[in-house]
């Protein structure tokens, strides 16, 4: 097993690790005896060590059934990917100076595109505080594999910004931003509340390097892998299957539980879900597409679950959430003490399966049976907060966008609230004087100036009297 | 089940043992079944078999009807009728017989996530093929599934039907997936059950499971339809594993 660290892209192609890359000169390749790109830190010694061990267990892992198992394990097929390969260095060329730029250009604070799921410690080091400037200078010598910024636009991922403590609320866009981090893909990630902002009208979506946009959460995750940010590099053939396996596991008895906690409940639904969903969108879609959502999931559910007649709901209920009880400890059971499913490096399963519980450990619902049942496994809860800390560890500690906070709403309605209230007691009174004025109840009659207070005096009387 | 009726009902079920005369309803084998309702229940009969309990095989044209979750194939056992593989697995277990007891807790969970694999997987791969491939729908699914029944009830049947079960794939996304990558996700699956399964004659350890049972009957209906498009059992075939069943 990998001692510890993250999954690798492949310069390292199954024959020759160091020739193809060795051959373009590559600055870094060629400074480092590490072979892979985000280790490749000169500046920090302590990496070196275990990079060069595990360099040496890798020949082992080089072998046609896993290479072939590695393209089955996109369920939607990586057939590029073995093809791409070789081409790989070329790709990786003049990468720190481009990816510095595309870094610092990048529009918003991304903490999430660091590159590099590295230990705390390591990462500590080097990219410190929180800016963008601080982080892209550190960390432009520390990513030289960042060739997609030279071939073409860097890719962009839009998600559901995040809440809760996590770095999204949504649990496909959860995924892919955490296989994103596992993988130090490049990428640009837009954190948006409005689906219809993103370029395929659903969140999550990807615009890859290509102007292609990819929405389905699987063929995102297809496409970072040819892209070479595979996370599963490592895997044997037996972890492969055991990973398909384990995903129809997730999808099969966790997913539709989630479905209903966060959506079907009413409870939580009313106070959490759509209350976050509504703060969260922009006018006017406040209204109506937390609603539509929650009838998409509900249909989507039933269709699940099969047909059953209303008075199985309770049942039906009952059955799906000790089915998804079942999984939890079943998980529990599989991750056992390692620090990840496979071992110490983690995998596209971890990102699924730490999207999962992360949203259900971190949601604060009222009605949390299920989430009750996952606190009492504590290697799934350590598991989260340990990966939390480690790829997203300012996302907890930054300050959420003022829309995104329960404080935050009030501040902002109040310098609004206070105008919006002028402005209708003016438009109020603007309506009255303007009725009055034309409806002749009060005239104002520019004869001479000694007659016009008697006159408009008049006029009041009047109106006195009709009142 | 809720869990009190769940409760009572192994414990109902605890107290007799399997009877001589327990039964097993699916469709006509010879005209109405399709290729996921046979594959279903030749895993329960593989199952059953393994467990050595006596079965016997009643083909009746409304069994989907009869089934309490409208699912083939269910049993009938003494008083009561179980439907699909799960619910019958933990019935028979309640009645003291398991085919997984020597499994390790990790070893079960593995087990339970292969098994969610090929429900996933295969049989939706199987389903697909039935009914949203418009060659294999049109030359088989239609006549096989409203054969016993009088115009114009075939066709209302068989149109209702698959409605429902396109609605399905829509539901779990695909329905816009193309023949190709439904059987390219079948090659997968296969892929990643023969890198389980190895060299070994059986899932776990020497004894077969109720996984064994579930990949057989799949495989097995698999390899003997006859199909408009064969490449399902082609890719089936590669699995050369198979051979021992």
């Amino acid at each position: 097993m990998l001692l510890g660290g993250p999954p690798r892209r492949s310069p390292r192609s199954g024959t020759s690790p160091k020739g193809p890359q060795s051959s373009t000169g590559h600055v870094h390749f060629g400074k480092s005896p590490q072979t892979w790109p985000r280790r490749t830190r000169p500046r920090s010694p302590g990496l070196a060590a275990p990079s060069g061990v595990r360099g040496s267990t890798q020949p082992k892992r080089r072998d046609f059934p896993r290479r072939a198992w590695l393209t089955a394990l996109s369920r939607y097929g990586a057939r590029l990917w073995m093809g791409r390969r070789p081409s790989l260095p070329e790709a990786r060329g003049p990468a720190p100076r481009s990816a510095a730029a595309s870094r610092a250009s990048r529009s918003l604070a991304s903490p999430e595109t660091s590159p590099s799921p590295l230990p705390a410690t390591t990462r500590g080091a080097v990219a410190g505080g929180g800016s963008v400037q601080g982080r892209a200078g550190a960390q432009k010598e520390v990513f030289p594999g960042q060739g997609a910024g030279k071939m073409a636009a860097p890719m962009e991922l839009f998600c559901w910004s995040g809440g809760w403590g996590l770095p999204s609320v949504d649990l496909d866009s959860l995924a892919v931003l955490t296989y994103a981090r596992f993988t130090g893909a490049p990428l640009k990630v837009h954190k948006i509340s409005n689906p219809w902002r993103s370029p395929s009208g659903t969140l999550p979506a990807l615009r890859t390097s290509h102007g292609e946009v990819i929405s389905v959460p699987h063929k995102i995750i297809t496409h970072l892998r040819k892209e070479k940010y595979n996370a599963d590099y490592d895997l044997s053939a037996r972890q492969g299957a055991d990973t398909l396996a384990f995903m129809s596991l997730l999808e099969e008895k966790l997913l539709p539980v989630l479905v209903h906690t966060f959506w079907i409940d009413t409870k939580n639904y009313v106070e959490v879900t759509r209350k976050w969903y509504a703060e969260a969108m922009p006018f006017p879609l406040n209204f109506f597409l937390p609603g539509r959502m929650q009838r998409q999931y509900m249909e989507r559910l039933q269709l699940l679950s099969g047909e059953h007649r209303p008075e199985d709901e309770e049942e039906l209920e009952k059955e799906l959430y000790r089915e998804a009880r079942e999984c939890l400890t079943l998980l529990s059971q599989s991750l056992g003490t390692q620090k990840f499913f496979f071992g110490d490096a983690p995998a596209s399963l971890d990102a699924f399966v730490f999207s999962y519980l992360a949203l259900l450990l971190q949601a604060k619902l009222p009605n949390g049976k299920l989430q009750a049942h996952l606190r009492g496994l504590h290697n799934l809860c350590a598991y989260c907060t340990h990966i939390l800390s480690l790829y997203f560890p300012w996302d907890g500690a930054e300050v959420p966008p003022p829309r995104h906070t329960p404080a935050g709403p009030e501040t902002e309605e109040e310098p609004y609230g206070r105008r919006n209230q002028i402005l209708s007691v003016l438009a109020g009174l603007a309506a009255m004087v303007g009725y009055a004025l034309l409806s002749g109840i009060v005239s104002i009659q520019r004869a001479t100036p000694a007659r016009a207070p008697s006159t408009r005096a008049l006029g009041m009387a009047e109106e006195d009297e009709e009142e | 089940m809720s869990l009190v009726a769940e409760a009572f009902v192994s414990q109902i079920a605890a107290a007799e043992p399997w009877p001589e005369n327990a039964t097993l309803y699916q469709q006509l084998k010879g005209e109405q079944i399709l290729l996921s309702d046979n594959a279903a229940s030749l895993a329960v009969q593989a199952f059953l078999q393994m467990c050595n309990l006596p079965i016997k095989v009643v083909c009746r044209a409304n069994a989907e009807y009869m089934s309490p979750s409208g699912k083939v194939p269910f049993i009938h056992v003494g008083n009561q009728v179980v439907s699909e593989l799960g619910p019958i697995v933990q019935f028979v277990k309640a009645k003291g017989h398991s085919l997984s007891d020597g499994l390790d807790e990790v070893q079960k969970a593995e087990m339970k996530a292969y098994m969610e694999l090929v429900n996933n997987m295969l049989l939706t791969a199987e389903l697909y093929l039935q009914w949203c491939d418009e060659a294999t729908v049109g030359e088989i699914t239609h006549a096989r599934y409203g054969s016993p029944y009088p115009w114009p009830l075939n066709h209302i049947l068989a149109y209702q039907k698959q409605w429902e079960i396109k609605r399905k794939m829509k539901a779990i996304g695909w329905g816009k997936k193309t023949l190709d990558q439904v059987l390219e996700d079948v090659d997968q699956c296969c892929q990643a059950l023969s890198q389980r399964l190895g060299t070994q004659p059986y899932f776990f350890n020497k004894q077969p499971t109720e996984l064994d049972a579930l990949v057989f009957g799949h495989l097995y209906t698999i390899l003997t339809t006859q199909l408009t498009n064969d490449e399902l059992s082609e890719k089936v075939l590669f699995l050369s594993e198979d051979g021992k069943w």
